[in-house]
């Protein structure tokens, strides 16, 4: 079974029998195979250690396969093309990634810089930057905290602040590694609203995710992971969550889960 | 079923009640903090004082609205004209002007003097402390300690001077470091020495150690939290102690190793490619200006003074 949609011409992503290991001993991917179209919100559903965070790595080409192959915008994504400076400066302006660990994202002295930083690695000037942060801040509503230090952030700030960076750099295609993890309902909710809303506006979104109850607000469609690292499903949100056999294989839910439909 | 499943392999003693290994009620004996306690509540105050510093920097004070490049090549300036001063009556002059300056800038005067003075006893202290007695600085002895050959041996009069010089010529450098410090919000400090040419890199490793650090604080602080929360009846509270900085050492440097990898990819992922580049938005105004010339004037008469009085 494969992530793959026939039929659709605009791809963004195209992932064929991926395979990865750590330290070349523990696999994360066991012969993945998938396709992402323009305008998609594709949700990776399965259990911890998996490997759907993974292939989003893989997907924002900071690791690479150790077999099968990765084009993104029809081009081969390797090692070696992202040495490139204009195939890297293309590649990491169109694909944004927000991770899990916020603490990690977020790592200037300041939110205001923190959030000028892809735009200035990338080459943008300094005026049309500053322009982008500011409207950036007053989008999310963050324009207050522009001049904290990420240490005097909550959890959901820096997630705000996280988001900002990326979003700053107007990519077309935005990865999210958990995103409602460890956020408070009112952060989550926002959250959700604003990726449906970036869907609307276009944008190819992949996240990961154990988020069930918001699956149909941010995904048109779920590949279900194994825990031996293969995909073991692809639907739509509808035919996933009705698949009770599948979610319990799955480890997405338990036996006395109740799944909202 | 689950249940079921889940009580069947429940041990029977997590079953029963605990009637607890100590009783509840107080026993008189009291046990004080271990060394890991006092340097984990020293690094929570760090983090308190690095906030209400930020609150400070951003008050309108004086020396707050100058441009933080001023800020910083004035205070090589005084610092050289400090460094060239040979009277302690100039250096005592300079140390009040660092404490109008903090008035006027509006910080807290009992924080600022005991933030000057609550390393000079511990370091310059102890430095200059032999140069006071006898037997390192010859001369008149002004309070005799003891008699080797009939000649009384002591603190001389020149080794106290040269030990006053010392002690205000580090007081008023660093006040005046403290007071740029105080008044300068770190992140724009960085940045002003960024615009003066130390290298970018420099800069960014800085600012990144800066920010993890009080991420990495509270980790430990969380690691020993933990541990806390789960010690029932330390016997030897140091010899544990020492244990358990070595393991929350190791397990923090993992940690840390994994947390840079990732903060690697996370600037990897938005086209970082090894040289780093940073927003500036710096204005020098009229009243900069001023305060350079102010500064220069300053600094030629602490050592012009200086000078005047040793004739």
């Amino acid at each position: 079974m494969d992530g793959s949609e026939p039929g659709a011409d605009d791809l963004v992503f195209s992932c064929r029998d991926l395979r990865y290991a750590y330290l070349g001993r523990f696999p994360a991917l066991d012969g993945v195979s998938l396709d992402v179209h323009k305008g998609e919100k594709v949700a990776l559903l399965g259990p911890n250690g998996c490997g759907k965070s993974t292939l989003l790595k893989i997907l924002d080409g900071l690791i690479f396969p150790d077999g099968g192959t990765f084009t993104a915008f029809g081009q081969p994504v390797t090692e070696d093309n992202l040495e490139d400076e204009q195939f890297s400066a293309g590649f990491r302006s169109r694909v944004g990634f927000v991770f899990q660990n916020s603490d990690a994202q977020v790592f200037s002295p300041t939110v205001r810089e923190e959030i000028a930083f892809g735009c200035l690695q990338l080459g943008l000037p300094t005026g049309e930057t500053a322009a982008r942060v500011d409207d950036v801040l007053a989008m999310l509503g963050i324009a207050d905290l522009a001049e904290r230090a990420p240490f005097q952030l909550s959890g959901g700030q820096k997630k705000r602040v996280a988001i900002a960076s990326v979003l700053v750099m107007n990519p077309e295609v935005l990865l999210f590694d958990e995103p409602t993890a460890a956020l408070d309902p009112r952060t989550q909710a926002w959250l959700i609203e604003l990726i449906a809303d970036l869907s609307a506006a276009g944008k190819t979104i992949v996240l990961a995710t154990h988020d069930l109850d918001a699956l149909d607000v941010i995904a048109d469609r779920c590949v279900v992971f194994a825990e031996d690292h293969t995909v073991s499903r692809v639907g739509t949100p509808q035919q996933v969550l009705t698949d009770r056999e599948l979610l319990l294989r799955a480890n997405l839910i338990h036996e006395r889960s109740r799944v909202a439909l | 079923m689950g249940g079921t499943v889940q009580a069947s392999r429940t041990p029977d003693w997590l079953l029963r009640g605990e009637p607890g290994l100590c009783r509840c009620g107080p026993a008189g004996i009291r046990r004080k903090g271990s060394f890991v306690e006092k340097t984990l509540t020293g690094g929570a105050d760090l983090l308190r004082q690095v906030m209400f510093s930020e609150e400070i920097a951003g008050r309108p004070g004086l020396l707050q609205r100058l441009d933080p490049r001023l800020k910083a090549v004035s205070l090589v300036v005084l610092l050289v004209a400090v460094g060239l001063v040979h009277h302690v009556g100039t250096l005592v002059a300079c140390y009040a002007l660092t404490l109008l300056l903090a008035t006027a800038s509006r910080l807290p005067l009992a924080f600022f003097i005991k933030r000057v003075w609550l390393f000079i006893p511990i370091f310059s202290g102890i430095v200059v402390l032999p140069a006071t007695l006898s037997i390192v600085t010859p001369g008149e002895v002004v309070l005799p300690l003891w008699h080797w050959h009939g000649a009384p041996q002591g603190f001389t009069a020149q080794g106290l001077t040269s030990a006053a010089l010392v002690i205000s010529r580090v007081a008023t450098s660093v006040s005046l470091v403290v007071l740029l410090t105080l008044t300068t919000p770190w992140t724009r400090l960085l940045a002003a020495l960024r615009a003066l040419g130390v290298p970018r890199i420099f800069i960014l490793i800085i600012g990144m150690a800066y920010r993890y650090v009080f991420l990495l604080l509270g980790v430990v602080t969380e690691m020993y939290e933990a541990r806390k929360a789960r010690t029932v009846r330390a016997r030897r509270n140091d010899r544990a102690a020492r244990g358990f900085v070595a393991a929350s050492a190791g397990a923090l440097f993992g940690r840390a190793g994994h947390l840079s990898e990732e903060v690697h990819l996370a600037m990897v992922a938005r086209g970082y490619r090894g040289s780093p580049r940073t927003l500036h938005a710096f204005r020098l105004r009229a009243a900069d200006a001023v305060a350079a010339v102010v500064v220069l004037a300053a600094a030629v008469t602490i050592y012009g003074g200086d000078v005047l009085v040793g004739r």
